[in-house]
Formats: C-alpha cells, sequence, structure tokens
C-alpha cells in the first residue's frame, strides 16, 4: 500500500469518526436547548424540576459524545496540513478562509460556551444559562456551515481562478453561495435532526420497556424525539433528491456512476479534459451506500411518523412491539449518515478539488514508514475511544435521570479531602 | 506605494494575531497540560486531610465519599475554562491555514512525527479529562488518570521540542519543503527546549491550582511549582549557553532576541521568587509572561522570516501570506470578531472567578 493510501485510510477514519459523532451532537443540542427552555419558562415547581431533570439527563448524553466530537475535530483542523500539503499549496488562498472563519467564529465560541453551560448549573443566572445552549446550538450550525463551504469548494470549486498554477480567490460571494454546499447543508442538519430525535425516541422508549417510573419525563422526551424526527425525516429524504440535480450539474461521473449508465462517456470526457487516467470512483460502493442511505432514510421516515400518530391518548406506551421497534431503529440514521458521507466523499474521487487538483497529488510525500504509524495510531486511538465512548453513552442512557452528574449541585462532601474546605464546614 | 505598505501591515498584523492565538494557547493550554501532569500530585484524591488533619478523614466515614466519587481538586481548578483553552490551538491552526497556507503545509508536513505526537497527546489527555469522571470504578479511574497524566506530559514536551526547532532553523530544500529527523529533534538544543516548556508547563499548572484552590492545597501546590520552576530554568539555561557557544539558535534579529530572552529570564526569576514567598496572583502572572514569552522569542527574533534554515533561504512572510485579496476579506471578519472572542473568553474567565469549593458543580 502506498504512502497516499495509508494517509487516505487516516484522514477517512479521522473524518468517518468525527463525523458519527458530530451528527448525534448536532441532532441533540437543539433538543438539548428546547427542553432547557422549557424548564426556564415552568412556574410550577414539580413540572419545572421534571423539566430540568430533563435537561440534565440528555444535556448529559450530549456532553459525553461531544467529547470525541471536539478530539476528532482537532485532530481535523491538522489532518490538510499533515499530509496533504498540496492542497494548501495550491488552494490555500481560497480554502484556507473558510476553515479559519469557521474556527474563529464558530468553535471557539461553541466550545467556550459548552464549558460554560456544564458547570453554570446552579451558579450563573437562570436566564444566562439557558441562553449559552441556545449559543452553543448556533455556533454549532454556523460551524458547520463554514465546513460546508470549505467541503463544497472541494466538490465544485467556485468564485476563484487560476494563475501560475495556484487558485486565487475572486468573488467571496459565489464561495458563500455554492449550490453544492448549501443543498448538502440543509440535507446534513435535517439528517442530524433525524438522528438526534430517534436518539431520543429510542433511549425514552427503552425507558418505557423498563417500566421506568419517570414516566412524565420520558414521555415528554419521547414525544420531543418523535416529533422532531418525524418532521426531519421526511424532509432528509425530499431535500436528498434536491442534490440529485446539482450532481448532474457539478460532477458528471458521480451522477453516472449512481445512474448506473454513463460512466464510459463521463470518463471519455473527463480524460479529454484532464490527460489520461482513471476517473472512475469505486462504483459498487458508491452504490449500495446511496441505495442503503435511501431505504434507511424512508423506512425511518415512514416509522417516526406512524409512531408519532400513535402517541395520541399514549397509545404507543401500551404496545411493547413498537416500543423494541423504536429503540432497535437508533443506530439506523448513523448508518444511513456512513452511507451518504461515502456517497460524497468517495463519489469524488480521484479528486481532492473537483476538476483541479487529485488527491493523488496533494499529498505531502511523507514517507511510507512515518504515514504507516501515525495511520495505525490514530485508528487505533479513534476506535478504542469511539467504542468507549458508546459503552459510556449507554450506560448513562440506561441508567436513567438517577445518576445524571451533569449539573448535580450536592455540596462537596463533609471530609472532601481539601482541608480548607473541611475547616469552613467546621466553622459553620 | 501606500497601498503595498498597508498590504505589508496587514500582513503583520495577522502575524501578530497567530502569534497572540499561540501564546494564549502556551498560556491556557500550558496551565491545563501542567495541571494534568500534577493532578495526581496535588488532586488530593487519595491523601485527604494530610498534615495533622486526621480528625477531618476520620469524620463518620464520609472520606470515602470523596474516594468513590474521585473528585480531584487539580482538575476541579481548570474544569470551567478547559474546554475553552483547547480552542486557542485550532483557533492558531485555521488563521495558519487560512492567513499562511504556505507555511501551513511545509510546516505541518515537515513536522509530522511531533504533530503527530502532540495530536496523540491532546486526543487522549482532552478525553480523558472529560471522560474520567464517567468511569464506574477506581480501577477505570487510574487509566483515565494515567491518560490525563500522559496527555498534558506528551504535548507540553513536545511544544518544546518544536519551538526548538523553530529557534535553531530546519533543513529545507530546494522545493521549499522540509523533514526533520530524530537527530534534529533529539540535538541537545532542541532536547532542552523541551525540557524546559514540560517543566514550566507543570510549574504554570502548580501556579493555577495554587491561584483556584483551598489554602491548604495552594501551599503544596507553592512548593511543587517551586522545585519545577528550578527544573525549567535549568533546562532554559542550557539551551541559553548552547546558543552562546553557537550550537544553539540562531536568530536572525539578534537585539530584539536578546531582550525578549532578557525578559523571559526575568520572568522565570520573578516567578521563582513568588513562589517561594507564597505570592499566588505574582507567581501566575510570571510563568503567564515565562509561557507565552518563547512566541514571542520566535516570531520577533526570526522576522521577517516564519521559516528559518539551517542550510540556505528561509520562508519570509511575503512567500507564506495568503493572497492580498484573500487577507482583506479574513480582515474585515477578523476585526469584528477578534474583539468578540476576547470579550466571552474573558467573561468566563469572570463568571468562574474565585477559589473552587462548595458552589461550583463539579463535572469532569
Amino acid at each position: 500500500m502506498s504512502a497516499a493510501d495509508l494517509a487516505r485510510i487516516q484522514f477517512a477514519a479521522t473524518t468517518g469518526i468525527h463525523w458519527l459523532f458530530v451528527i448525534l451532537t448536532m441532532g441533540l443540542v437543539p433538543l438539548v436547548a428546547v427542553m432547557h427552555t422549557r424548564a426556564a419558562f415552568t412556574r410550577d415547581p414539580v413540572r419545572r424540576a421534571v423539566r430540568e431533570r430533563m435537561t440534565r439527563f440528555w444535556g448529559q448524553l450530549y456532553v459525553i459524545n461531544y467529547a470525541v466530537g471536539i478530539v476528532t475535530g482537532l485532530v481535523m483542523e491538522f489532518q490538510f496540513g499533515l499530509s496533504w500539503s498540496g492542497l494548501s499549496k495550491f488552494a490555500g488562498n481560497v480554502f484556507g478562509a473558510p476553515l479559519a472563519l469557521e474556527t474563529l467564529i464558530a468553535f471557539f465560541a461553541e466550545s467556550t460556551f459548552l464549558g460554560m453551560w456544564i458547570f453554570g448549573w446552579g451558579r450563573l443566572r437562570s436566564g444566562v444559562h439557558l441562553t449559552l445552549i441556545w449559543l452553543v446550538a448556533l455556533t454549532a450550525y454556523v460551524s458547520a456551515y463554514w465546513i460546508m463551504i470549505a467541503n463544497g469548494f472541494m466538490q465544485h470549486p467556485v468564485g476563484y481562478e487560476v494563475r501560475d498554477g495556484a487558485a486565487y480567490l475572486t468573488d467571496f460571494g459565489a464561495l458563500l453561495s455554492n449550490s453544492s454546499a448549501l443543498v448538502a447543508l440543509a440535507h446534513v442538519t435535517l439528517a442530524a435532526l433525524t438522528t438526534g430525535g430517534v436518539f431520543v425516541a429510542g433511549v425514552s422508549a427503552y425507558h418505557f420497556l423498563r417500566r421506568t417510573t419517570e414516566t412524565a419525563l420520558f414521555r415528554s422526551s419521547l414525544r420531543l424525539g418523535l416529533w422532531m424526527a418525524a418532521i426531519s425525516s421526511f424532509f432528509v429524504v425530499v431535500v436528498g433528491e434536491m442534490q440529485r440535480p446539482v450532481i448532474e450539474r457539478t460532477q458528471p461521473m458521480k451522477d453516472a456512476v449512481l445512474d448506473g449508465s454513463g460512466v464510459a462517456e463521463a470518463q471519455a470526457r473527463l480524460v479529454r479534459e484532464h490527460g489520461p487516467g482513471d476517473y472512475v470512483p469505486w462504483q459498487d460502493t458508491l452504490r449500495i451506500s446511496m441505495d442503503v442511505m435511501t431505504i434507511i432514510g424512508n423506512t425511518v421516515s415512514t416509522l417516526t411518523l406512524v409512531a408519532a400518530v400513535l402517541l395520541w391518548k399514549d397509545w404507543l406506551l401500551r404496545r411493547r412491539a413498537a416500543l423494541y421497534v423504536l429503540v432497535a431503529t437508533v443506530p439506523f440514521p448513523f448508518v444511513a449518515s456512513v452511507g451518504g458521507w461515502v456517497v460524497r466523499e468517495v463519489g469524488r474521487q480521484p479528486w481532492l478539488v473537483y476538476g483541479q487538483l487529485t488527491v493523488e497529488d496533494a499529498f505531502s510525500g511523507v514517507s511510507t514508514a512515518t504515514v504507516a504509524v501515525s495511520c495505525a495510531v490514530f485508528v487505533a486511538v479513534f476506535a478504542a475511544l469511539a467504542v468507549t465512548n458508546w459503552t459510556l453513552i449507554t450506560r448513562f442512557a440506561r441508567r436513567g435521570p438517577d445518576a445524571t452528574q451533569l449539573g448535580a449541585t450536592e455540596p462537596l462532601p463533609p471530609a472532601a479531602p481539601l482541608a480548607g474546605t473541611a475547616a469552613l464546614v467546621t466553622e459553620r | 506605494m501606500t497601498g503595498k505598505l498597508s498590504e505589508m501591515s496587514l500582513q503583520t498584523l495577522w502575524l501578530a494575531l497567530l502569534g497572540l492565538l499561540l501564546a494564549g494557547y502556551f498560556v491556557l493550554g500550558g496551565y491545563d497540560y501542567g495541571v494534568q501532569m500534577l493532578h495526581g500530585r496535588l488532586g488530593g484524591d487519595e491523601e485527604g486531610g494530610d498534615g495533622g488533619n486526621g480528625g477531618n478523614r476520620g469524620s463518620g466515614g464520609s472520606g470515602a465519599v470523596g474516594g468513590p466519587t474521585g473528585r480531584n481538586g487539580a482538575l476541579d481548578a481548570i474544569a470551567p475554562f478547559f474546554l475553552g483553552n483547547e480552542v486557542w490551538l485550532v483557533a492558531f491552526t485555521g488563521v495558519l491555514f487560512g492567513a499562511f497556507p504556505h507555511l501551513e503545509g511545509t510546516l505541518l508536513s515537515g513536522l509530522y512525527p511531533l504533530i503527530v505526537a502532540i495530536l496523540v497527546g491532546l486526543v487522549l489527555g482532552n478525553a480523558a479529562v472529560q471522560l474520567r469522571g464517567r468511569a464506574r470504578g477506581a480501577r477505570a479511574r487510574r487509566v483515565w488518570s494515567a491518560l490525563i497524566v500522559f496527555g498534558g506530559a506528551l504535548p507540553a514536551l513536545c511544544w518544546g521540542l518544536v519551538l526548538g526547532l523553530l529557534l535553531h532553523g530546519v533543513p529545507r530544500r530546494a522545493d521549499g519543503g522540509f523533514r526533520i529527523g530524530p537527530g534534529a529533534v533529539f540535538s541537545p538544543f532542541v532536547s532542552a527546549c523541551g525540557a524546559t516548556t514540560l517543566f514550566l508547563f507543570a510549574a504554570h499548572g502548580a501556579g493555577f491550582v495554587a491561584l483556584r484552590s483551598a489554602p491548604h492545597l495552594a501551599a503544596r501546590a507553592h512548593r511543587v511549582g517551586a522545585r519545577l520552576l528550578r527544573g525549567a530554568a535549568a533546562a532554559g539555561s542550557l539551551a541559553l549557553l548552547l546558543t552562546l557557544f553557537g550550537a544553539g539558535a540562531s536568530m536572525t534579529n539578534r537585539t530584539t532576541s536578546a531582550v525578549v530572552a532578557a525578559l523571559l529570564l526575568s520572568a522565570f526569576a520573578a516567578a521563582w521568587w513568588s513562589f517561594a514567598r507564597g505570592h499566588r496572583v505574582r507567581a501566575f502572572a510570571a510563568t503567564c509572561c515565562a509561557t507565552a514569552l518563547p512566541v514571542l522569542l520566535v516570531g520577533a527574533g526570526h522576522y521577517p522570516y516564519l521559516l528559518i534554515s539551517s542550510a540556505g533561504q528561509g520562508l519570509d512572510i511575503g512567500h507564506a501570506v495568503t493572497d492580498a485579496a484573500t487577507l482583506r476579506i479574513l480582515s474585515g471578519f477578523g476585526v469584528l470578531v477578534v474583539p468578540l472572542i476576547l470579550a466571552y473568553q474573558s467573561w468566563s474567565w469572570w463568571a468562574f472567578r474565585g477559589r473552587t469549593g462548595r458552589r461550583h458543580p463539579s463535572y469532569f
């Protein structure tokens, strides 16, 4: 295997694992924000307490998930420079700007505000604390926008001209309104909301199967999750279809492969335009991923809509089979989202910047041994972290609201190791 | 003429912002790493109530409460800032790519093994800090704790090595790229720089624990900090001596570098003096300067070069910077966003000011 292939695996592993956590982050954060808002605006102390527990329970699952999202995101930021310095040589003038703006405008704020939200329980004023989670939600989506702008440039470069073998930004507005980025952003957003909704509905259904005593809490989150999933999964299919005309216009080869016809013509055309080479991405992988995504999308859409209707008069809660189905649905949006990622990124091959720079040409030329070591280390670390993290999410999801640590405002135990605290207690 | 001039000053401003972000990361991430390295010693997890506080430990078996919950005083100190600190590095990388793309590709791929080591340390340490509190038993917590220490020490060491290489120069090839080998990384000067940041970040972390913790823990942190600072000063002096004998840094601007190095030395001295006398604010302020100044040393000491080469031509700012049109667009955003970032970061420091204790919800 060549060094470039290893670097490819390293990049794909980082992005793929990052994506699996990011999609739940993006799906959960608006739900947590809605729950927090409802808690903050409830007067009745009993109902307010339930809603606060609800916010903390789902908030903790979100925060556990965020841990792997942020660390893989950190590595993502470096991956381009590490292995693909050809990208910064050719497109640095254009491609670097959205990445820089993403970190400065969005990632910086998201992380700072999340830290404040986690530790703000009982310490910050209620309105300020609530604003923080909405800011976290907002910046998560602003971040997605800038990343999709960068990715959109790779898929369908716009707003630039090439002089002396390097791209120069000529039209910032065109870069920011790249159709390939915007339609994909809408699709990704809806996919994330579906994933978050199905996750919340599935975990809630699990607690009803276990005959939870927290019926008020889980009935409310089941309702919220199901409606969110039913609505977004309907539109995720619709918007997904809207991408096809964009692909047809911008990436003829991907379109031909997905259609299953005209691949040879597309290959001949690309050879005419860019010289000899193999311009056909892995056809079977692409088609299977597309089918998996489509089937899951339609199934989840139907299931969640039916389940949402069955919420009427708690009918759903009395049908254990239906609850089992909801629990079993949780992993499928993740599988579908990986399918979507494969269609978009494998379907782009062999190009890094479509029609301008191939992945092969962008490789840094680091030695095979070095990349092999780093690839093995990264893949092992990320796989271990992913498995550990999902184990933790499952454990805390199953334990229910009683085990929530987030925002637990219990005082330090009297004999806490800090002597100063102990002195404080004695003084009282 | 003025157009050319303002373009140059715009480039310099972005270089200053890049330096600010890296220095901010060294100061903020630096105490995170220090606290991570020391959290076993300064956390007070197992050794609660030492120093004649026996009655404290025995009070109704509640000592066992501290054990299973695994609260750690040192990690509590960094907790509310932890997520906001790491992003300074992400922002640094983002600006490096956006404003200086031609440095980004060369630098990161050239330093490949070191960058990978830093990232592995960051990933493991960062995840471990966030997930340690979720562990069920003491054994799982010990594994997370070991990762927390590893994830603090490895980046602290490797950033020193990176600084050492940048001060000394890298072997650039004709195409502008370079590769570092073990010979360059483990040269006496570069190793001494690595040891300096390792000890310095640890001392800086001790200073932060002293600043935020209850008096008893603060006093212990001061003692540890003073010892670590002696180690940092020893390693730093070795690097300085090697430079004076021609086997270390080869600075482009000798006078500026001498001034910054002198400032760095005074920061070390002030920190040591304050640690020894128990001035917690002054000690932390001094270690903040000591962690930030190396960035100024690399930036101002080599300006206009961003990368100097031990053999041949260095990479200057004009060749590293992005196209003027892109830089103007970035500047439009930067004018709005950078003050905003500084404002909300300061707000988060203000909101969680004061010593840790009963009013702080614990999570990490």
